[in-house]
């Protein structure tokens, strides 16, 4: 294994931790935009109770992919830059409205536009980071991308409904972690119910985007849906396996490991993608051969990476440890 | 020729676009490296003391902190994509070159967010030491993060132990950017602006209290924090401003000339003070000129030969009427600090040997000044930035890659642009109202008035709805262990009563008209 291969590696195991934690930040984000009803406002409460701590930290996962990318394989960061605006600019719009409307909520009280307001602009902004990150990642499959024609990613029925998928696997993801977090105090006990339903509906729907999304891919990424029948069909079932077992959880009401499950449920699609992606980085017009840094650069990142990880990880489980019952009247409260 | 006009409007565009962006993420981001090292102060005050002043400071800070942090995270994930989507040609040939120092500012990065989060939220989850203990790393990365990010910019200007061949980057030392004769001046001149843009502005928000008749303990303490630290760092940054120009004039005789407004090369070569670069006539106009000084400023001795601009073709030349008028504004803005800390400091001597209390002047006068610092160091902090950037200017990499050919081919550039301006100001314009909000107030309805004698803890903390009676209690009594189920009843309050309980009048009197 080169040290290519190995970054490769990491920045698939980053892209993950993206995925099974920032995702589950915006599909929150997602429910807290389709909050109805009379638990409407527990349930937004619950939600910015579980994120306020951990959404910072986990988005820095996908800062992380970022800099690997351009620093490990500059030539392909140098063309998605170039052909991928669109979606991208969608992206960063989304994840600055986000963050922003987020601390906006929770610390203006008021004083910039009623706080409900900032609310639907966070709630907003974390659907359409998933969906245009979904978009992006199905253009890197196609490779069918130009300069000339930014809006090109975002008009073929493959990418949005990659987008598509992106959200709705986000909003899985999130009604199960959300359920164990209502289940642990008896204040929030009562959106369960509500939250059960949304996770188990959220995994039904994953589950039939997923089987639109396998005959658009052999249409339209046919160099990554032949990998993807000889290499990802391991991934594949592990995500099938996950998803069922998601389900059986949820309905026997084991949150905990419904967690598991449907975290294994996503990161299977994303592991088979990422098998069926490599070598290539951008499908026909860079690999990991061709864009990879000079050996010796390479190394020094994998270092960097070990050690900051070393750092970073047992940082990271503290702080989930730490904040593993989320309290809805917890933070600052304001002042 | 329609082709390159076109380039060159890109250019233009996708420069005023990196500088927008930068300038706006720059202005949050100081006060992630500052903020936390005053919290630090103020937390571990109250962590010894007791003292409920001390916390409320800590948690006025905090919050602001909370939301300044998350406006310059959230705008630096902007500019890293931002190097790919308007500079493609330069990532895809420097990204490696410069990948160990944004790799290692990104675990910074991470560090300051984990920890942030601990700090933020976990005042009911941690005993108080504890709590302040999660501010050491919050301090230690963000300064960091300053430092990885700073080495990037410095190889910018200075780059090196590099090999290519034909514009391909064959070996490049990892540590490159680290190696780079700018990087220490550079970094050490960013650090201390930092420090000092977050104490001038937090010296000058307890000014403005101070005026409109708020002159409690609470108001004098911040006042005396936030000028400590731009004050202190004044004398310093001069120091470190001296260094930076010399390695300036060794390394890119191109800026030091556009930053003085010398056409040309010469020996003896003359100090301007102030004025405007007149392109036309190559001469400073209404500028003050003190012979030989920057010859014996820069090389010790008044014969000492300065490059001027006419060393590069005009193509090649950086902007001089803006790059002397930025360094002109930088140093006339460091000066003017660095003259009111000399004034202070004498004040308070003075103060000192006649037993009066305080010892910081507070007189109108002098609050006004106080005020004015905030906005001084911002203002120098962006105008340096100006010098850096556009006195490297037409290159992105000094000698290597010019920033024509760096540029996006893409067309949308002026649609982004006008996109990016139009969202950043209306969520500035947003924070500055909340920050507003938060400046006004006083203390918050946390914690009691600021007493100037010692008060008796009250016997019966006052149960409050967010549950945080501990901190009115002194620290020193063991901690509680705080199950979050233990406070069950107080979380069934709904919100809508948070907005109206925070427009209580703060007992402890605040800064509202």
């Amino acid at each position: 294994m080169t040290a290519a291969d190995l970054l490769l590696l990491v920045m698939v195991g980053g892209l993950t931790a993206y995925a099974l934690l920032a995702g589950a930040d915006f599909g929150a984000g997602v429910w807290d935009l389709f909050a109805r009803g009379r638990d409407a406002a527990d349930q937004r409460r619950l939600i910015a109770a579980a994120l306020g701590p951990v959404w910072e930290a986990n988005h820095v996962w996908l800062i992380f992919v970022l800099v690997a990318l351009f620093s490990g394989f500059s030539e392909a960061f140098g063309i998605i830059g170039s052909t991928l605006e669109v979606p991208l600019l969608a992206a960063l719009v989304g994840i600055v409205l986000r963050g922003s409307a987020y601390v906006y909520r929770a610390y203006g009280g008021g004083a910039a536009g009623p706080d409900h307001w900032w609310g639907r602009v966070f709630a907003a902004a974390s659907t359409i980071t998933p969906f245009a990150l979904g978009v992006t990642g199905a253009a890197l499959a196609t490779g069918d991308l130009a300069p000339a024609a930014p809006w090109r990613p975002c008009t073929n029925a493959f990418g949005l409904v990659c987008g598509l998928f992106a959200v709705t696997v986000t909003a899985f993801l999130a009604a199960v972690y959300l359920c164990r977090d209502a289940a642990t105090a008896p204040t929030t006990a009562h959106l369960v119910p509500g939250l059960r339903r949304r996770a188990l509906g959220g995994a039904l729907a994953s589950g039939a985007l997923a089987a639109v999304l396998l005959p658009l891919l052999w249409s339209d990424a046919p160099v990554v849906a032949h990998r993807f029948a000889e290499r990802s069909i391991p991934f594949a079932v592990a995500s099938a396996i996950g998803g069922m077992a998601a389900l059986a959880l949820l309905w026997r009401r084991r949150f905990t490991a419904a967690r598991i499950a449907a975290g294994l449920a996503v990161a299977g699609v994303l592991w088979g993608w990422a098998a069926a992606q490599y070598p290539d980085l951008v499908v026909g017009r860079s690999t990991a051969t061709s864009a990879a840094a000079p050996e010796a650069n390479l190394v020094a990142l994998l270092i960097a990476i070990g050690l900051g990880m070393a750092v970073i990880v047992p940082s990271m489980v503290l702080l989930f440890r730490l904040f593993s019952h989320p309290d809805v009247s917890d933070g600052h409260g304001p002042g | 020729m329609e082709l390159a006009a076109g380039v060159a409007g890109a250019t233009d565009l996708a420069r005023a676009q990196t500088a927008f962006s930068l300038a706006f993420h720059i202005c949050f981001a100081v006060f992630g490296v500052g903020m936390p090292w005053l919290l630090l102060y103020t937390e571990g005050r109250w962590v010894r003391t007791g003292d409920p002043g001390w916390l409320a400071l800590t948690k006025k800070w905090s919050r602001a902190f909370a939301v300044l942090f998350a406006v310059g995270a959230v705008s630096g994930t902007v500019l890293s994509f931002e190097f790919g989507l308007l500079w493609p040609a330069f990532m895809a040939r420097y990204g490696g070159v410069l990948g160990l120092s944004f790799t290692l500012e990104g675990f910074a990065f991470f560090a300051e967010a984990v920890f942030l989060g601990m700090y933020l939220y976990g005042w009911r989850r941690l005993s108080p030491r504890v709590h302040w203990l999660t501010l050491w790393p919050i301090a230690i990365a963000g300064t960091l993060s300053t430092v990885f990010i700073i080495t990037a910019n410095a190889w910018m200007n200075v780059p090196g132990h590099v090999r290519e061949v034909d514009g391909t980057v064959v070996s490049a030392e990892p540590l490159a950017p680290f190696l780079s004769p700018a990087a220490p001046a550079q970094v050490v001149h960013m650090l201390l602006a930092a420090l000092m843009c977050t104490g001038g502005v937090v010296a000058g928000i307890y000014a403005v209290g101070m005026l409109r008749g708020r002159r409690d303990v609470y108001h004098q303490r911040g006042l005396r924090i936030g000028l400590t630290a731009v004050l202190g760092c004044a004398p310093l940054q001069f120091v470190s401003g001296d260094l930076a120009a010399r390695v300036v004039g060794a390394r890119q005789p191109l800026k030091l000339a556009a930053m003085e407004g010398l056409l040309r090369t010469q020996r003896g070569a003359p100090l301007t003070i102030g004025g405007f670069y007149d392109e036309s006539t190559g001469r400073v106009r209404f500028g003050l000129e003190l012979p030989k000084l920057l010859s014996l400023l820069e090389g010790f001795h008044t014969d000492h030969r300065i490059t001027g601009l006419d060393a590069a073709p005009p193509a090649d030349r950086p902007n001089a009427l803006l790059v002397h008028s930025a360094f002109t504004l930088m140093v006339g803005l460091g000066s003017a600090l660095l003259a009111l800390a000399a004034l202070v400091t004498l004040v308070m001597v003075r103060r000192r040997r006649r037993g009066q209390r305080p010892l910081l002047p507070t007189g109108r006068l002098w609050l006004w000044a106080a005020v004015g610092t905030g906005p001084a160091a911002m203002l120098a902090m962006l105008a340096g930035w100006e010098v850096t950037e556009g006195g490297r200017q037409p290159w992105i990499v000094y000698g290597r890659m010019r920033v024509a050919d760096a540029v996006t081919s893409s067309p949308g550039v002026g649609w982004t642009f006008a996109g990016t301006v139009t969202l950043y100001l209306g969520l500035a314009g947003a924070l500055l109202l909340i920050l507003r909000r938060m400046a006004t107030g006083g203390p918050g309805p946390d914690v009691p008035p600021t007493p100037v004698a010692p008060i008796p803890v009250p016997p019966t903390p006052v149960p409050r709805d967010d549950g945080e009676h501990r901190d009115e209690q002194a620290p020193s009594t063991p901690h509680r262990p705080r199950r979050p189920d233990r406070q069950a009843p107080d979380r069934q309050r709904p919100e809508r009563q948070r907005p109206g309980r925070r427009r209580r009048v703060p007992v402890g009197g605040g800064t509202d008209r």
